[in-house]
């Protein structure tokens, strides 16, 4: 029974892109759980929306050590990496900003309202069951507020505990050590309670020194080496713990109640920018991320569902400089969160669904500056989100949704925001659809934005985000293969961009509603699963982005019509696996990814002197699951920039070159 | 499936092609526009400071009498220098033979010649502005050597010959810039970093005791700092950007004399006219410097986006627009009857003038040595083994890792191909072997100079610095291209005097490494030997030194002595082969000779400055010159 569960499990994995969002998800886990039927996930891509997906065994497989790593393997995303384990590493989806991404953790959006920005390279992948990629936003009405607000939306699921009959622990450890001193060993322990409620505990601890090679190079026009140096990247250390307890309640066919809580502990040097005469900086950064967040979902009548969300976040920043050569700082910073959610569907007919919800949210961000006697720094805002959405079928053939937000951000005048999405399906027997959306958001100044000494400016408006997007996407899957391909034609529209500008002399700058940006971008992606004979499985997942971000703000800057920082032009990834699998359920498999990210420039104007060459990386991993009575055993060996690259991410900022990973992992 | 899968691979193959690869990274390139008919005398250096960690500190240079900009000039002299010129250029100016560029985030000042090629550079903590006097650079800094829960900011003065830090004296909040009058060092402090409560004075310091003597309360955020033709300096102090008005405060005799109301973001002040940045208005102002009267400026700025650098000389007025900071700025020139001369487009933040009277060009294709012409200047370095002594592991430096090889590259970086820097052979008989890129041959008259450090007592030319060193000479008679063939001393004046001892020898030990001084806390045994103890072997002459009014000074020697005389004494500081003699002091007709070594000939230590140390910053064929 177990060893056929776990064929089960990973064959459905396997079948990327099937059981697309969170809430086929719960109930493939429920149909798991309660009834243990084999599902056959050959279900017709019903999103309007149609994410980009990596979850279960696929996931576990890439070279990625956190979600930033894992998300470079999409289309449309730029990933900003400042290098290292210990290194910020945020994403930005489709050239609008990485403060229009939202992210989401097992359904509510993580928040950072002093800078807006998520450092994805501390969410842990040994935890996660699935990570997603809405452009626009979720296809689902049925959904808080807020979360029709951004213009990106990231959900990372995290494993739930599945329990067969008879069983009520499940145990799982992990070790992974690595190049550069990486020690990360994980624990977790599932517990069925009753019938109906189960725990779930994990743990983690992540170090590195983060002391890894790097070099610098450059040659006279001639070929002759102007110089040629390589050093250690210094100050780049990190200590993190991550804690997280999950309560679960399936109580009925249609109800569930969740809790989970999180922490999240750190201490890391900022290894900081390479310039000349200076290879080291001082700063150190300690953190800690707190949060509880509950949800609970039922449903009436078959007709009304219902959706309460509640968070409390607590986050602490501690950041000190004492680089003898530099302005001292010593700062700390409390953020605090409320946040609540009513969320209600109904279904008036079969093929017409309205939803409502409202969500309010409290932050507050207290600023201490140890240095000097100063009264703590106070700063807090209320926000409101009032949505309304529709969504409705004509036949199989069509389906539509359209939404609106209100926002309401302290004394800002509340904004509406209408979005429309629209799935054209012209044959039914085949999997083919067109879809398209046009959706306006608000990325809201943040609060480094508004008081930021010197910099702040408490009258900002709020930049705005409007994206047209129209997508092909056609899947077929055959007993010998499965394949999906899928094509879209974005263009967006930054308004009202929030950018520093100098405010008169002496370097003192203030942020300003001061940009326009036009985006027209292509995505195409090709995924592809081959059944071999002999259990072999190839797996191919293609992705490749075009892009043209251009600086329309005003015709007499001399970077009017140029590209904006950091955004290729080309950029694509390719991940090539190949899985073998035993009589007996154990996997053996390979797997190859390349990364590319294209030419672009580091600063606004496309000048020689801002050029930033391509950087591409050859990953690749081996791996062998066993699976002996109660028992699974992996092991995995990742390879990291086979070729040794010597490149940034951000100038400056040099990467690892060629590193390696060892995991081994245990569930019983 | 079969065709769907061909599909597949051509659009794998399709967007391949579009893809590019990485190449090495080619060094920045740097251009020359031509941007004016206009012919002026000279040049001028334009630093570009570049944005806080983009390392992006550019240096561009106008020629001003083709009208050639060249967009990082710096690059073109300079271009195997690791991670180029630095981190937010912050100061630029001429002084003697050399330039100096404060690079404020890379926390040196860049040193070079007058043509820009690096010569070396000093390491300062978050320096800001530079002053100069005699051979002494003093540059400002917002942190001391060590650090304070006050904050105070730093003075530190630098010997210009040796590029050593010499003194450090404390000032008040942020010392921005500085100047020197008379004896006395005028430091803005600023307080920049005190957020809101600015610092509001100006320290004096006096250059002999080094130490702040005063602070001139002037007003709030005071940043620029000149002085007029009345010796009178003009403080523009910035205000607090809120409900305090930035102000021009004119002192005289340390005293405030005059204070006038104006945004003052920039000066300059050109004959008796003081020119000052508007930056609220974008209005270029001018006062006299007489009468502090308001005058017309014919020059309109008003398009400007945010003006930032400015020069005023006396043919034209330089102005730069940093435009939004984050993308290049633009240089103007203007006439002072306000008609726009020509523009140019240079790094981001243009912020720093300089004007050179030298005008310069690079031409295409300057990597390629010309190998059927000889340098003039010695090339290479062979051999550096200095005797122990105060400027051993600092003149050069030394860094972890490093060997005798490197050591001797290091001295080449110095003193090769005429970079004007200076190495220290320490101790007596300490000695540096060198060559050229060809023999030189022993023509009529004296063949080689070799340059030091030395210089006469003020009104005296027998009596000065003067730290002698012998010249060994030697043909590579093996051919095998190294200096292991027969060394020729060449006899200098004091040759045959009875106090002279020949054949001396002397051991240094790792262990009798204790003679370290107050100023230079740091091993005088070279760290790059493993050996625990060396042998030096030579002549050794009778002690020079007198105290002469209360300063210690040497005897100059007659004729035949490296840093012995000073430099423009051409003859002094020469020498011919035909002085050469074999190790019984027979003369020896050598007709050409491959290779020098020059050793210190004395052994005194003095109490207040060190034991005494040949130094050498260069040597020329004479018959090439």
């Amino acid at each position: 029974m177990i060893k056929r569960l776990f064929i089960l499990c990973i064959s459905l994995c396997a079948c990327s892109a099937f059981a697309t969002n969170e809430a086929e998800l719960d109930s493939l886990f429920r149909q798991f759980n309660v009834e243990e039927v084999e599902v056959t996930a050959r279900a017709l891509n019903k999103d309007i929306i149609i994410p980009q997906t990596l979850k279960g065994a696929e996931l576990q497989r890439l070279n990625a050590l956190s979600v930033a790593d894992a998300l470079r393997y999409f289309s449309g995303v730029q990933l900003k990496d400042y290098g290292g384990v210990g290194g910020i590493k945020t994403i930005n989806i489709r050239s609008m900003g990485s403060q229009h991404t939202a992210v989401y953790y097992n359904g509510v959006q993580l928040g950072n309202a002093q800078n807006g920005q998520v450092d994805l390279g501390r969410f842990s992948l040994d935890n996660m069951e699935q990570i997603q990629l809405f452009n626009g936003q979720k296809s689902d009405i049925f959904q808080s507020a807020r979360e029709f607000g951004a213009a990106g939306n990231v959900y990372l699921t995290t494993r739930r505990p599945y329990f067969k009959e008879g069983e009520r622990v499940h145990v799982h450890g992990q070790l992974r050590f690595g190049s550069f001193a990486l020690a990360n060993p994980n624990v977790g322990v599932d517990i069925k309670l009753t019938e109906t409620l189960s725990l779930t505990m994990d743990a983690e601890y992540v170090y590195s020194n983060g002391k890894y090679p790097f070099r610098y190079r450059r040659v006279l026009p001639n070929g002759e080496t102007a110089y040629d140096t390589t050093a250690v990247r210094q100050n780049g250390d990190i200590n993190a713990v991550r804690v997280e307890a999950g309560l679960h309640d399936y109580y009925s066919s249609t109800g569930f109640f969740r809790i989970h809580a999180y922490n999240y502990w750190s201490e890391r040097g900022v290894p900081g920018a390479i310039v000349n005469n200076v290879w080291r900086n001082g700063e150190r950064l300690w953190d800690r991320n707190t949060f509880v967040q509950a949800e609970w979902k039922d449903e009436w009548f078959n007709r009304w569902s219902t959706r309460v969300l509640a968070k409390w976040a607590n986050d602490y920043t501690h950041y000190q400089n004492y680089d003898e050569r530099l302005l001292p700082a010593n700062n700390e910073y409390l953020q605090q969160e409320l946040y609540f959610s009513f969320a209600n569907k109904i279904q008036v007919f079969k093929w017409w669904d309205l939803s409502l919800a409202y969500d309010y949210q409290y932050n507050v961000l207290d600023r201490d500056n140890l240095l000097v006697e100063t009264e703590t720094e106070h700063f807090n805002r209320h926000s409101h989100w009032l949505s309304a959405a529709t969504a409705f079928n004509i036949k199989e053939y069509v389906r539509a949704q359209a939404s609106v937000l209100m926002t309401a951000v302290d004394n800002h005048a509340p904004r509406v925001t209408p979005a429309v999405f629209f799935s054209f399906r012209p044959y039914p027997a085949i999997d083919l659809s067109i879809n398209a959306f046009y959706k306006q958001s608000y990325r809201y100044p943040t609060f480094n934005d508004l008081y930021y000494t010197d910099l702040g400016n408490a009258s900002l408006r709020p930049e705005l985000a409007r994206q047209h997007s129209i997508e092909v996407a056609y899947r077929k899957a055959t007993e010998q293969f499965d394949l999906s391909l899928n094509a879209s034609y974005y263009y967006n529209r930054v308004t009202d961009k929030i950018i520093a500008y100098p405010k008169g002399q002496q370097f003192r700058w203030t942020m300003l509603n001061l940009g326009t940006v036009k985006i027209n971008g292509v995505d195409a992606k090709a995924d592809a699963s081959i059944y071999l004979p002999l259990r072999f499985v190839l797996r191919t997942r293609l992705n490749y982005t075009y892009q043209t971000a251009i600086d329309v703000t005003d015709p007499n800057d001399t970077y009017y019509g140029h590209q904006i920082p950091y955004i290729p032009w080309h950029s694509g990834s390719v991940v090539l696996g190949l899985d073998w699998q035993s009589r007996r359920g154990d996997h053996y498999g390979l797997n190859y990814s390349f990364i590319y990210v294209g030419q672009r420039y580091c600063q606004q104007e496309n000048t020689i002197y801002n050029y930033v060459q391509p950087w591409y990386t050859h990953d690749l991993s081996v791996y062998a699951e066993w699976a002996i009575n109660r028992w699974w055993l992996k092991a995995n060996f990742e390879l990291n920039n086979m070729l040794g690259q010597d490149y940034e991410v951000i100038q400056n900022y040099p990467m690892p070159k060629q590193n390696v990973r060892c995991t081994l992992a245990f569930r019983y | 499936m079969h065709t769907r899968f061909q599909i597949l691979i051509l659009l794998a193959l399709g967007s391949w092609l579009l893809f590019s690869c990485r190449g090495d990274e080619i060094v920045y390139p740097t251009i020359g526009t031509h941007v004016t008919d206009e012919v002026r005398e000279g040049g001028l250096y334009v630093l570009c400071e570049g944005n806080m960690g983009s390392n992006k500190a550019r240096l561009d240079y106008i020629n001003l009498e083709n009208g050639t900009y060249y967009s990082n000039w710096y690059g073109a002299q300079n271009p195997k220098q690791l991670k180029e010129l630095g981190d937010v250029g912050n100061d630029i100016q001429q002084y003697g033979h050399h330039l100096y560029a404060v690079i404020n985030c890379s926390h040196k000042v860049e040193v070079m010649d007058l043509q820009a090629r690096h010569i070396g550079k000093i390491d300062i903590p978050n320096c800001r502005y530079m002053a100069f006097k005699g051979n002494k650079m003093y540059v400002s800094a917002y942190v001391g050597s060590i650090s304070n829960p006050d904050l105070l900011g730093s003075v530190y003065e630098v010997d210009t010959a040796t590029l050593i830090v010499t003194r450090e004296v404390k000032v008040g909040h942020q010392p921005d810039e500085l100047l020197v009058m008379d004896n006395q060092l005028y430091v803005c402090n600023s307080g920049g970093y005190l957020m809101n409560r600015y610092d509001s004075t100006v320290s004096v310091i006096d250059l002999s005791s080094f130490t702040q003597t005063q602070q001139i309360v002037v007003g709030l955020n005071p940043t620029r700092l000149r002085m007029d033709e009345q010796k009178r300096l003009w403080v523009c102090c910035q205000g607090n950007y809120n409900d305090v008005d930035p102000e021009i405060v004119v002192l005289q005799t340390n005293q405030v004399i005059k204070r006038i109301s104006t945004p003052c973001a920039n000066i300059s002040i050109q004959g008796a006219t003081a020119y000052v940045i508007d930056g609220d208005e974008n209005k270029l102002r001018a006062f006299s410097t007489i009468d502090f009267s308001e005058q017309t400026c014919q020059i309109h700025i008003e398009r400007f986006e945010h003006p930032y650098g400015l020069l005023a000389t006396s043919d034209a007025l330089f102005i730069t627009d940093a435009k939004n900071y984050v993308s290049s700025g633009i240089l103007y020139c203007y006439g002072y009857d306000g008609h726009l001369r020509w523009t140019a487009k240079t790094g981001d933040i243009p912020g720093h003038l300089c004007r050179v009277t030298g005008a310069y060009d690079i031409y295409e294709d300057t990597t390629h040595q010309d190998t059927t012409t000889y340098s003039p200047y010695l090339s290479r370095v062979y051999e550096y083994m200095p005797a122990m002594g105060q400027f051993v592991n600092e003149l050069p430096k030394y860094e972890e890792g490093d060997d005798a090889e490197s050591m001797c590259r290091k001295c080449e970086v110095s003193i090769a191909n005429n970079a004007g820097g200076v190495i220290s052979l320490g101790g007596w008989g300490g000695y540096v072997t060198f060559g050229f890129d060809h023999a030189i041959e022993n023509k009529e008259g004296r063949d080689i100079q070799i340059l030091g450090n030395a210089f006469y007592m003020t009104g005296s030319t027998e009596y000065g610095s003067s730290e002698p060193g012998i010249v060994l000479v030697s043909h590579d008679e093996n051919g095998d291209g190294l200096p292991n063939d027969t060394w020729y001393e060449l006899k200098g004046s004091l040759y045959d005097d009875p106090n002279t001892r020949h054949n001396v020898i002397k051991t240094y030990t790792r262990e009798g490494d204790t003679l370290q001084n107050p100023f230079h806390k740091h091993p005088y045994y070279p760290q790059w030997l493993q050996a625990e103890e060396y042998m030096l072997t030579g002549a050794l002459l009778p002690p020079q030194t007198v105290t002469i009014n209360n300063q210690y000074v040497q005897r100059i020697l007659d004729y035949g002595y490296v840093d012995n005389k000073p430099n423009n004494d051409k003859e002094g500081t020469s020498f011919d082969i035909s002085w050469a003699v074999d190790k019984n002091g027979n003369h020896v007709e050598l007709t050409q000779i491959d290779f020098i070594r020059v050793y210190n000939a004395v052994d005194e230590n003095i109490e207040q400055t060190g034991e005494l140390s040949t130094e050498i910053s260069g040597a020329i064929d004479l018959h090439l010159k």
